[in-house]
């Protein structure tokens, strides 16, 4: 039932985006456990923002941050923000095998990556402290609902800003760009996806990187696995010929396994934002802050190159609603 | 005789009818003679006799094989599943624990996991040689023969890869643990079943009821026609008392006695056997695979950061373990001393949970693969698998005490038999030379 749900998903958002834009991973946005939300519904004293339409959905578009930033010690009143602070610590949902990205690190056992000092910036900002930070690791199939049933503050998980996803959530700023990529043996001779014709393609289950696999004319078999972990288990266990998701996780992989490369043009644009709960808008708000303080003050590129190596290319310029 | 001659009776329909002047007539003639009488009772002892000592000897022979087997072969298989299962379990408890410690692995955790290996190809070849080829459980355990080779190579990449600092070693461990929780450990939880069933396949054929029963039908029919017969001959000579017979009866007295006393003596100890032996052993490693897969959890649970919780899982096998439970009686002090463990095991498991539901993921690690935890659960594994290796002793000594008498019974059955035939031809036979 969720493969029908999600290909309509995808279908619609294919239909009303074109090629560009929206086309990330689709989670599922609800299950039976998660009630939809409904507009308007009062979340910590403050009323939600209606949701952007489809019709006039930019994914990259997110709420305008309102002022300067709090000190850490002196969170608003009523914010999601000044909850946080009392918590103790910020909850981020994430995953543990994505390299560069969120990884865990074998040596120390602590998750790190692109994405967690992402994360930890906002804990900084709370907390004047990077470290206030427990990270949930969460299944790609579960990063908006995770969101929604609040049990984390905010995902970032090489998620794509999506359509769809604003139905649901809000996003943070675009924080990373990235696109769908494939990745093959050293010895292949394909030089894009086309070529991969009747062949294998991994991918992580409730991800559009998935549905995107059906999408390609030379219809390969697309594979799905939980994780891309597992993926290139597979990959390596010769279960599939070739794994096809952004190229920021294919860079991690290859990185991993000297007998694997990446191979052709980016086939989609996957814009990276933070899942945030949408009763907060303050919350988002307040995020987007602490991003575009990260892009102006060279933060954002350190840490660029700190994880992905190379010479960082100029931060993503945030766009507002 | 009796059965051959009704064997021979000619069928009025069969084409070569053998003439009314046949045996039968010749048989049937004879009842109206004295001597005629002597020559059928004697007949009849003589059929009697025979089958009672060959069917002694053969109820005999089918209890002891049945019990031999039990202590040879069934109760050997279950331990060996309970082996492998355990072995499993532990492994992959062994590796998440390894996992979460982080860096390089432990040295304790790598020789547990090893030897938790060296034990399932063990005790996997040890079963492969107790069932029989093409049996359910030898498809088990081909099954689990070639998972377990895909298990080590499995662990064995996500080593290799850990030692190199890649993060899909993670990866290659969940792989591994999937196999073993998914797919081997059914495998060995179904054997560990067909062991038991075999097990109770082995008391009943110890018992070896059926033959019981028509060496009883037997002995019964031998016993009145011994009586019937000495009761006829006194009523017919002048001679109260047929020596040779009276000295038949006192034979087939002793055989009665003796098979009583054997089988009364097996049947007490197959009892005993069972109660203190297989039941015990079986209970306690349910419990032992039970407290694994207690510990896996909340290893895997820790692991997964919470992509995947298994402490409801966790709490579910909790709900199974019984200490209390009455077949643990006969090892009363190690079910004792396994509950007070068990529960300060829980209780360190209870901190880990609130520490890391309270967001302190790395003291709730630290907690959980800490010398603490270790040192409680090892404590309650080595009091369980002493209790396994006690109770089966336990059953080996009554197995064998079981066994006891049944050989001897095998041999002297037919001969108190043997006897009672001779004495009886040789009682009757001085009575037929008074007609001649």
């Amino acid at each position: 039932m969720t493969r029908t749900r999600l290909a309509t998903i995808a279908v619609t958002a294919a239909l009303l985006l074109g090629a560009a834009g929206c086309s990330g991973d689709s989670s599922p946005r609800y299950d039976e456990a998660t009630a939809a939300p409904t507009a308007g519904q009062p979340g910590a004293g403050q009323s939600a923002a209606p949701a952007p339409t489809p019709a006039n959905c930019d994914p990259r578009a997110s709420r305008r941050p309102d002022g300067a930033l709090p000190a850490p010690g002196q969170m608003p009143a009523g914010t999601l923000m000044a909850e946080i602070r009392k918590r103790g610590r910020l909850i981020l949902g994430t995953s543990q095998d994505t390299l560069l990205f969120s990884s865990r690190n074998p040596f120390t056992g602590r998750i790190e990556g692109f994405d967690v000092d992402m994360a930890r910036l906002v804990a900084q900002a709370i907390f004047g402290d990077p470290n206030k930070l427990e990270i949930k690791v969460i299944a790609y199939d579960q990063r908006v609902n995770e969101v929604l049933l609040g049990k984390v503050d905010l995902v970032a998980d090489t998620m794509t800003a999506t359509c769809d996803r604003w139905k649901d959530v809000d996003f943070s700023v675009i924080y990373y760009e990235a696109g769908q990529k494939v990745l093959v043996r050293k010895d292949s001779t394909a030089k894009s996806i086309e070529d991969l014709g009747k062949k294998k393609i991994c991918s992580a289950a409730g991800s559009t990187s998935y549905d995107n696999i059906g999408k390609v004319k030379s219809e390969p078999v697309a594979v799905a696995k939980p994780t891309f972990g597992d993926c290139l288990v597979a990959f390596q266990q010769n279960e599939v010929d070739a794994i096809s998701t952004d190229d920021t996780i294919l860079a991690g992989m290859a990185a991993q396994d000297p007998y694997a490369m990446v191979i052709g043009d980016r086939f989609t644009q996957e814009p990276y934002g933070m899942a945030i709960n949408r009763n907060h808008p303050e919350f988002t708000r307040f995020v987007n802050a602490v991003l575009v303080k990260a892009a102006q003050d060279g933060t954002w590129t350190k840490t660029y190159e700190r994880w992905l190596g190379g010479t960082a290319p100029k931060p993503p310029v945030a766009q507002y609603q | 005789m009796t059965t051959a001659l009704a064997r021979r009776t000619p069928s009025p329909a069969a084409a070569y009818t053998p003439p009314p002047e046949g045996l039968v007539h010749r048989v049937a003639g004879l009842r109206r003679t004295s001597p005629g009488r002597l020559q059928l009772i004697l007949a009849a002892l003589l059929t009697l006799g025979l089958l009672t000592g060959l069917i002694a000897g053969l109820t005999a022979h089918a209890a002891s094989s049945g019990t031999a087997g039990l202590g040879d072969r069934a109760q050997p298989l279950l331990v060996k599943a309970e082996s492998v299962w355990s072995a499993l379990a532990d492994a992959d408890t062994t590796a998440a624990q390894a996992f979460l410690a982080g860096g390089l692995e432990p040295d304790t955790l790598t020789q547990r996991y090893d030897a938790d290996l060296a034990a399932a190809g063990t005790s996997l070849a040890g079963a492969a040689r107790l069932v029989p080829a093409g049996s359910e459980a030898a498809t088990a355990i081909d099954g689990l023969s070639v998972g377990l080779a895909k298990y080590a190579a499995l662990v064995a990449t996500a080593r290799a890869d850990n030692r190199q600092g890649l993060p899909l070693g993670a990866s290659y461990l969940t792989a591994a643990s999937t196999l073993n929780r998914d797919t081997l450990q059914p495998q060995a939880q179904a054997l560990f079943r067909i062991a038991t069933d075999e097990i109770d396949a082995g008391y009943d054929s110890a018992h070896s009821s059926w033959w019981l029963i028509a060496m009883l039908v037997l002995a019964v029919a031998l016993g009145v026609a011994l009586l019937w017969a000495q009761g006829y001959l006194s009523r017919t000579t002048h001679r109260t008392f047929n020596v040779p017979l009276v000295a038949a009866t006192g034979l087939f007295a002793l055989l009665i006695l003796l098979t009583v006393t054997v089988f009364a003596n097996q049947r007490n100890h197959l009892g005993e056997a069972a109660r203190e032996g297989s039941e015990p052993v079986a209970t306690f490693a349910r419990l032992h695979i039970a407290v694994l897969t207690e510990r896996a959890d909340e290893a895997l649970t820790l692991a997964a950061r919470g992509s995947a919780d298994r402490e409801k899982d966790f709490d579910q096998t909790t709900a199974t373990i019984d200490f209390g439970d009455t077949r643990l009686e006969p090892a009363h002090e190690f079910a004792v001393a396994a509950r007070q463990q068990h529960d300060a095991y829980l209780a360190t498991h209870d901190q880990v949970r609130g520490l890391s539901e309270g967001g302190d993921y790395d003291g709730a690690v630290a907690l959980a693969v800490g010398d603490q935890a270790s040192r409680q659960f090892g404590e309650l594994r080595t009091t369980l698998e002493g209790a396994i290796d006690n109770r089966e002793a336990a059953f080996t000594e009554q197995i064998g005490a079981a066994g006891e008498w049944l050989d001897l019974l095998t041999l002297i059955g037919p001969l108190l038999a043997l006897g009672i035939c001779a004495l009886a031809v040789f009682g009757i036979r001085a009575r037929l030379e008074e007609y001649r």
